[in-house]
């Protein structure tokens, strides 16, 4: 009898979690497969430009946990991200449009893309019930610079907190690809929050899948919760609590900061301006090809102009920019003039937007793009259409009024194929 | 005799040329090799001065959006965000919104109307709302991500948090233009499905390089 109820409660458990995964299933479909994809490894279509990059549900490497280092999240945790968002990052708070049961279900369907949740359960810090932690007082703050020099904070985040450390240039994620250290200045876009409890956290169970390690044999609690204090006095104002003179302040410093470092300034600029959205190959589904970014390949049809092929922008000397002059380069995207003389059409390349940018702008991209790993790409001359039907297509335009759209299409049109 | 011939020939001449002057227009017409590139770079970056920053009171909501319309300008937003017309992007009615981008297997979708407008641009949206599309591409509508083939929201993504508070503050310096866009199509799959994907297959089949 016990044993018959046993498998009955056990066999109604197991329905319920199929039914959530069902539920969750249809919910992760339509809201996170841009950048998750379908098969929960990071690598949606849109995963490539994101900085930084979704997380890999199937590596199941969970950064803003409540459990030991190395363990898989609670429950709870996976629910407190999708519910309030990762600051700082592309993912949202869902409160807003999922019911706190459709939030369950997404959790329950994340949590069946590793066998790692059916294997291991999370091991949750004993601490974590009773941590409320007590004012910041100086005493506190003074120790917690002293662990902040101890742990060695510094060499990633820097003693100034923000982040350009001696090995800070180094730091790469569990797949390899480049991880700036945090800048501490900035809590706003700390992933797990700013409170006191929030950032102790981080060092008290480490952050999984990044070489923010957990410092829970190197430090006591005591310490890490001083450290926490001193780290958020390192913060500073963000411009919507500044004053006007602060703001000012504020852009000018910044504007100093770019002159200093043009490759991580032009680096900003180009991945907001949205370079590889079309210099990069798409696949068919619309995914941007990871591993092509800014090679070009992308074909467009401007009816009845001609096709135009997205150009190379990585540094490869016979297929790329490698051999343009900055001059060259500064010409296309601001006039549109390519480096034979030949002329552009004010679209589907936006060079007359371009055209507003600054000359020190200009010059960030340039440098920055000079760094961009060759890629050998030949990107084919730009197709024109034979006298007859340019003259047809420019009659259906002109006087026939004829709704000409652009067309993008899918595939890598330059030599490396392979899409 | 010799007038009846005279007349031929002129009318036979006029012919001709007309034919050729037709067609060197149709060929020449819009000449976009012999337009300055401030000709289109130009009235593009001039459209923006229809915000009047200068009349700004507060002098910190007008650095924040000095700054902010520096990035919306050189992101060429209006390039998708102004009316189209017959003689392209109609630049006057700013930020107004309308044009219509196709893309296969994903759907046709239409550009929004940024203006301040109450009722149909982004006066009637929060800062939040406002700030989530632009952080995640997450529409308080749909509630669902804007494909990112369509609106590049994975781009502007990557904008600080500051820089995007700037943008916000601009765009709501907008003047109002009440310019009612259609709501995104039901059929419009705006994430990845595969059905639609298949069909976009087929289609391109022929023209994928």
């Amino acid at each position: 009898m016990r044993f018959l109820s046993i498998l009955l409660t056990s066999s109604v458990g197991l329905c319920g979690v199929a039914s959530a995964q069902t539920a969750g299933k249809a919910i992760y479909d339509e809201r996170c497969v841009q950048c998750h994809g379908v098969d929960g490894r990071g690598t949606g279509a849109a995963a490539p430009v994101l900085m930084p990059r979704p997380r890999d549900f199937a590596a199941a490497q969970f950064k803003l946990r409540t459990t030991e280092t190395g363990s898989l999240p609670t429950d709870d945790d996976l629910i407190r991200t999708i519910t309030y968002g990762v600051p700082g990052t592309s993912m949202p708070g869902w409160q807003k449009f999922l019911s706190t049961a459709d939030i369950a279900a997404v959790t329950t369907y994340i949590k069946s893309f590793s066998t790692r949740f059916a294997a291991e359960r999370p091991q949750s810090i004993p601490t974590v019930a009773a941590s409320v932690p007590g004012a910041p007082t100086s005493q506190t703050i003074a120790a917690g610079k002293a662990v902040y020099e101890k742990l060695r904070c510094a060499a990633c985040h820097g003693t100034d907190g923000r982040g350009a450390g001696a090995i800070a240039t180094d730091l790469k994620d569990d797949a390899g690809r480049p991880l700036p250290a945090t800048n501490l200045t900035e809590p706003w876009t700390f992933r797990g929050g700013a409170t006191p409890q929030d950032v102790y956290l981080r060092f008290r169970t480490g952050m999984n899948g990044t070489p923010m390690p957990s410092f829970v044999t190197a430090a006591s609690e005591t310490e890490l919760r001083n450290l926490a204090a001193y780290v958020l006095t390192l913060a500073r104002k963000p411009v919507w609590e500044m004053t006007a003179e602060e703001v000012t302040a504020f852009y000018k410093a910044q504007a100093a900061d770019a002159a200093r470092d043009p490759v991580r300034h032009g680096r900003y600029i180009v991945s907001t301006i949205g370079c590889s959205f079309c210099h990069t190959p798409v696949r068919i589904d619309g995914s941007l090809v990871d591993g092509m970014l800014f090679a070009g390949g992308q074909k467009w049809t401007a009816a009845p102009f001609g096709d135009f092929v997205s150009y190379n922008l990585t540094s490869d000397k016979e297929t790329g920019l490698g051999g343009w002059t900055d001059d060259q380069i500064k010409a296309a995207m601001t006039k549109g003039i390519r480096p034979d003389g030949s002329r552009m059409l004010p679209f589907p390349m936006p060079w007359p937007s371009y055209a507003s940018l600054t000359e020190a702008d200009l010059n960030a991209i340039v440098a920055y793009l000079r760094t961009v790993p060759p890629i050998a790409n030949r990107i084919p001359a730009p197709a024109r259409p034979n006298v007859v039907s340019y003259l047809w297509g420019k009659f259906q335009l002109l006087i026939l009024k004829k709704d000409m759209p652009l067309v993008a299409y899918p595939g890598n049109a330059g030599s490396a194929g392979g899409v | 005799m010799n007038v009846r011939r005279a007349v031929k020939w002129t009318l036979g001449v006029l012919l001709v040329v007309a034919v050729v002057g037709f067609l060197a227009f149709l060929y020449f017409i819009p000449p976009f090799t012999l337009m300055a590139p401030e000709a289109f770079s130009g009235p593009e970056i001039a459209a923006a001065n229809v915000v009047k920053l200068e009349a700004i009171t507060d002098p910190k909501t007008r650095a924040l959006a000095e700054r902010g319309k520096y990035i919306v300008v050189a992101t060429g937003c209006v390039d998708c965000h102004a009316p189209p017309s017959a003689a392209g992007p109609d630049f006057a009615r700013y930020m107004a919104g309308g044009a219509k981008t196709a893309i296969r297997g994903h759907g046709t979708f239409v550009s929004a109307n940024l203006t301040s407008d109450r009722q149909y641009g982004l006066g009637r949206r929060t800062d939040e709302d406002v700030l989530r599309v632009l952080r995640s591409g997450v529409s308080a509508d749909a509630g669902r991500q804007l494909w990112y083939r369509d609106m590049p929201w994975a781009w502007v993504a990557n904008w600080t948090e500051e820089d995007r508070v700037a943008v916000l503050t601009y765009l709501r310096q907008i003047p109002a233009i009440a310019h009612k866009i259609p709501p995104p199509s039901t059929e419009a799959a705006m994430t990845y499905d595969p059905a639609a994907i298949e069909q976009a297959s087929t289609v391109n089949a022929g023209t994928t390089p």
